[in-house]
């Protein structure tokens, strides 16, 4: 856009303008609203298109009988009443909080610990940084399919480590036993999320301009207190913004548990993804698969409110 | 490399403007709306399949078959391979809804959707008659109200498949013939370090194939041939149930009741297990890639419960999607597939790994190529269908793959109560039959 | 003395937590190296070691590379993946701005209906998906996951992104608009290279979760040669029953590859933005 060097000579005294038409639509662009406005349209337009509609689709469905290939018969909220009666869906939804609070808990501490450890200056740093992104990078299908055998009892990389230093006979079934299972669950999980954390909160740390942190020790702050008081206040929003994403990422994490356990043994790792999943693709039940996706989202409401009062705090 | 040229080069372009964004979008959508023309022949038919265990058998398809039928009919075949283990039925459900470019295919899971099949009683007919008509097990799939939805084609068999070295070890000379024998010989072969290893997770074969016709042969069922009335809560299956319970903890690995499909390949190949229940996947890995383990491999049939000796069908059938564009030319290609002069050839290219279901090749001179075979033979004559006794429908295949029966012996072992688990199971069962 | 308090201080600090992340995050990878460098009468040796290679074979990698397409589906899946981490960049930036820096009627209910956008799930939305797709004769094309990818990616992107974009101070732009300029030059020139570290982290994600994704890619490629890794690699190496786990290994080992290349390519960029941006802040 090229800048007109008679507005740019009138300084600021945007009430001088002639009336001519560029002028105008120029001086009609630069105003906010106007502005935001043009430039949100493409993006919202698009997902409009792709989310919308095939959003608005699904909440169609899961308030009707829809088997496959057979047409849809209204039936008002009895998907949601039969997940209500459903013991496996609530096996699901408690599998699911335990899951994402472990794993996300995990993932922040760990990846806060990360992003200071690699705060500091060293050789190598970046390449250091590349690679130990790779747990996050490495296609998830393939690193879980790798861990099926790591968990292997006999031949697995973890028992035959726990046999090695002679600290078990036979290493435990970690795909067998029901609460082992949801243990490897969160352990890949969090093994493949906690990189994201550190290398978005290191992001997040190094936008912290260097003067503040000097001035903190000039005014004799130690390391816990230069943390306390302007490390961490400074990065709340980016930890923020991190953490409750990864939880709702988490939260419909659908994939891992998929290929690991395929929700088992018996359902003790089972996530709502997962069981929405196998209903829809198993039984043939568009509707109450849908049904049982949607379940997930009022959930995810309330955090959602904590976001808008961040975004609005402003 | 993409099909869609057009959309692909305007996406390709770094610069990208947001007018380019909204263009590469409207591009799309006015190409989409572009009317497909009804054509005289079709230039190609699309043919979807999970990738087969034996490589050799997609390899066949793509190398002789495709070439003839492009010399015999110029038509091009495509062959669409995707990922064992739970793909296909995604896949297959989404051809279904969206009416998607695919023709025909392997119908894994067909009760979801027979009515997006065509008809091909006279294909299935035909075929019958003329290659020593189908084993009657297979119609319950395959027929649906009178009308052939599918044309089967195999089983892939699953049988007992052991360590003929360390069951001659404990004195187990010839492969124990009834469960309670099963169970002793194991109790021996855990002592001795070597634990059975008897798939209970949530894949779609391994845990079925034993489970089921342990089940049957105790006297249980799940439901009654009415296909409404549910028979699992009886002394019977509380048999079961317990039998399983004391198989798990004295003679099997732990690991094992967290088994998906692939697991006990791994398990035996490692030599962590004496016997599993498996297709004959397990011995052909062996032969190829640890000859030595390959020499002490064997098969046996499932062992015999106070009521019989059952076995678990893993049905292979081709089926037509009802919205091919062409379905004469689509039907043309499936009855060539299915005529002897293909079809005889694609089965042995995979060492009859898919059983045919047609009494013909039950002489075949394949079977005799490796005798330890023989038993995936003999399985047809006493498979039956998951849903057995009910009927082959929607409701039936739900309690397959919600894993209802499964989950209530692997509730079982790892501490449930016979008379909880049989409960919960019922539960699942009456909120799938009402 | 005070050498060796820095020294100790250095080890503990940092050399021994940053072991014991490199232990953490590679330790499969050790695993997956050595296993697919090992033919399949040592990888199923229960005797073997599972960090040791007695006999090192480039067997599975042959394989891998020559008979089937590997190669093909790298190429596409970087393609899809730069594609759509552009697009969500493009309009993430677009939604973040005048949502992050901004104040005009209606922002709030924007800014919450981009976070409802975000909370819908994958398994809800891909039949209609695959209705759309195949409506826009957009199936078995790359072009179909390159549209669809940025549904999952724009959302969190542009959240991403306002994070950033609030912690620039106000007054740089009320200064630069001060001085003259436009608001597209204001935010092209002031604005946006602050924050070029969230750019990264954004772009790191969307490129990741891209060439990550699996459900849509299985459901919109089904051509061998159309595959992103992910696919192709499952359908055709993982048979019936039997994992061809030297080949999947050495896919997974490979198919990381180019992406630490990428990424370390990156991070040099990363740094220099990041010295810039606290110099001026």
């Amino acid at each position: 856009m090229s800048v007109n060097p008679v507005l740019e000579a009138a300084g600021s005294a945007p009430q001088v303008l002639p009336a001519r038409r560029p002028f105008r639509f120029r001086e009609w662009l630069e105003r906010e609203g106007v502005f935001s406005w043009l430039m949100l349209t493409p993006p919202l337009l698009f997902l409009l298109l792709f989310l919308g509609y095939p959003f608005c689709y699904g909440v169609y469905l899961s308030f009707v009988r829809r088997p496959v290939a057979q047409p849809a018969t209204f039936v008002g909220l009895n998907n949601f009443v039969q997940l209500y009666n459903d013991p496996i869906f609530w096996q699901a939804v408690w599998n699911t909080f335990r899951f994402t609070a472990a794993a996300t808990i995990l993932k922040l501490g760990g990846g806060l610990a990360m992003a200071l450890v690699m705060h500091q200056n060293f050789r190598l740093k970046g390449a250091t940084r590349a690679v130990l992104l790779l747990p996050f990078i490495v296609p998830t299908v393939l690193s879980t399919v790798a861990w099926q055998w790591i968990l292997d009892p006999g031949m697995g990389l973890f028992n035959r480590g726990l046999m090695y230093f002679g600290l078990m006979q036979q290493g435990p079934s970690w795909l067998g036993n029901p609460t082992l299972a949801m243990v490897s669950v969160i352990l890949v999980n969090t093994w493949r999320g906690l990189p994201f954390f550190g290398i978005t909160i290191l992001a997040g740390l190094q936008t912290i301009p260097g003067e503040l942190m000097e001035s903190a020790t000039i005014d004799g702050a130690g390391t816990w207190g230069r943390f306390r008081h302007v490390t961490l206040p400074l990065l709340t929003p980016v930890i923020f913004i991190v953490t409750v994403f990864s939880i709702i990422f988490t939260f419909f994490d659908f994939q891992l548990v998929y290929v690991l356990t395929g929700g088992g043994p018996a359902n003790a790792t089972h996530l709502m993804a997962t069981y929405a999943y196998v209903i829809s693709v198993t039984t043939g039940q568009l509707g109450l698969g849908s049904a049982a996706a949607l379940a997930m989202v009022p959930v995810l409401g309330v955090v959602l409110m904590l976001m808008s009062s961040y975004v609005r705090r402003d | 490399m993409a099909r869609n040229d057009r959309a692909d080069g305007s996406a390709s372009r770094r610069d990208f403007l947001k007018l380019g964004a909204v263009g590469a979008v409207g591009a799309s959508v006015g190409a989409g709306w572009r009317p497909r023309r009804a054509e005289a022949k079709p230039e190609k038919i699309t043919f979807i399949r999970e990738s087969s265990y034996v490589k050799e058998f997609d390899e066949h398809f793509k190398n002789v078959l495709i070439p003839r039928y492009k010399q015999e009919t110029g038509i091009n075949l495509v062959y669409e391979i995707v990922a064992a283990g739970g793909s296909a039925v995604p896949r297959n459900i989404s051809i279904v809804e969206s009416k998607a470019p695919v023709d025909a295919g392997w119908l894994q899971q067909e009760w979801l959707f027979r009515e997006g099949l065509l008809d091909v009683s006279d294909i299935a007919e035909e075929v019958g008659k003329q290659q020593g008509g189908w084993y009657p097990e297979i119609k319950a799939l395959s027929m649906w109200e009178g009308k052939w939805k599918s044309v089967p084609f195999g089983n892939i068999g699953q049988c007992m498949v052991y360590r003929k070295d360390w069951f001659d070890q404990v004195g187990a000379t010839t492969f124990p013939d009834t469960w309670e024998e099963f169970y002793e010989v194991g109790v021996k072969l855990k002592k001795a370090g070597h634990p059975y290893g008897m798939s209970m997770g949530h894949g779609y074969a391994d845990n079925n194939s034993w489970l089921l016709p342990l089940l049957w042969g105790f006297g249980a069922q799940v439901v009654a041939k009415d296909g409404k009335t549910i028979t699992l809560d009886s002394n019977e299956t509380a048999k079961a149930v317990d039998y399983v319970r004391k198989l798990y903890k004295d003679a099997c690995l732990d690991d094992c009741v967290g088994w998906l499909d692939p697991h006990n390949n791994k398990a035996f190949l490692t030599s962590q297990i004496s016997a599993t229940n498996n297709a004959m996947s397990i011995m052909i890995s062996a032969k190829r890639d640890l000859p030595e383990m390959g020499k002490v491999t064997d098969h046996a049939l499932n062992p015999k419960g106070p009521k019989g000796r059952f076995h678990s069908l893993v049905a292979v059938t081709h089926g037509i999607f009802a919205h091919t564009p062409d379905p004469a030319a689509t039907k043309h290609f499936l009855k060539w597939l299915m005529d002897p002069k293909q079809v005889a050839a694609w089965y042995r290219s995979a060492q009859m790994y898919h059983a045919p279901f047609l009494h013909a090749y039950d002489k075949d001179e394949e079977w005799n190529k490796e005798p330890r075979f023989k038993p995936y033979l003999k399985v047809l004559e006493t498979g039956k269908l998951v849903s057995w006794p009910a009927p082959a429908d929607r409701k039936a295949g739900e309690v397959v793959n919600k894993w209802v029966v499964i989950d209530m012996f692997a509730k079982a072992c790892t501490g449930a109560s016979t008379k909880q688990v049989i409960a919960d199971a019922v539960t699942g069962l009456k909120q799938i039959y009402g | 003395m005070v050498g060796q308090l820095t020294w100790a201080r250095r080890l503990l600090g940092l050399w021994l937590p940053l072991a014991a992340l490199f232990v953490f995050a590679l330790f499969p990878f050790a695993w997956m190296a050595a296993t697919s460098l090992k033919a399949n009468a040592e990888l199923y040796d229960p005797k073997s070691n599972p960090l040791w290679i007695q006999h090192p074979s480039l067997v599975h990698y042959i394989g891998l590379i020559r008979e089937s397409n590997f190669l093909v589906w790298i190429g596409n899946t970087m393609l899809v993946a730069l594609v759509a981490t552009l697009i969500s960049l493009l309009f993430g930036v677009m939604l973040a701005y005048p949502l992050a820096r901004m104040r005009f009627p209606a922002s709030g209910l924007l800014a919450l209906s981009v976070g409802v956008a975000y909370l819908v799930p994958q398994t809800l939305l891909f039949v209609p998906m695959a209705d759309l797709i195949n409506r826009m004769r957009l199936g078995d094309s790359l072009s179909a996951v390159m549209l669809t990818y940025p549904t999952l990616l724009v959302p969190f992107s542009a959240w991403l992104l306002i994070g950033y974009f609030k912690t620039v101070p106000k007054e740089l732009e009320e200064a630069a608009l001060i001085d003259g300029a436009s608001r597209w030059r204001a935010m092209t020139r002031v604005i946006l290279p602050l924050c070029t570290p969230g750019f990264l982290s954004a772009g790191i994600f969307a490129f990741t979760l891209s060439q990550n994704e699996f459900l849509y890619a299985l459901l919109f490629l089904n051509t061998s040669s159309i595959r992103t890794v992910p696919v192709g690699v499952t359908g055709e190496l993982i048979r019936g029953d039997a994992f061809y786990w030297g080949q999947l290994m050495a896919a997974a080992f490979l198919g990381s590859l180019p992406v630490v290349l990428i990424y370390s390519f990156f991070v040099k960029y990363y740094v220099a933005g990041l010295t810039a941006g606290s110099v001026k802040g």
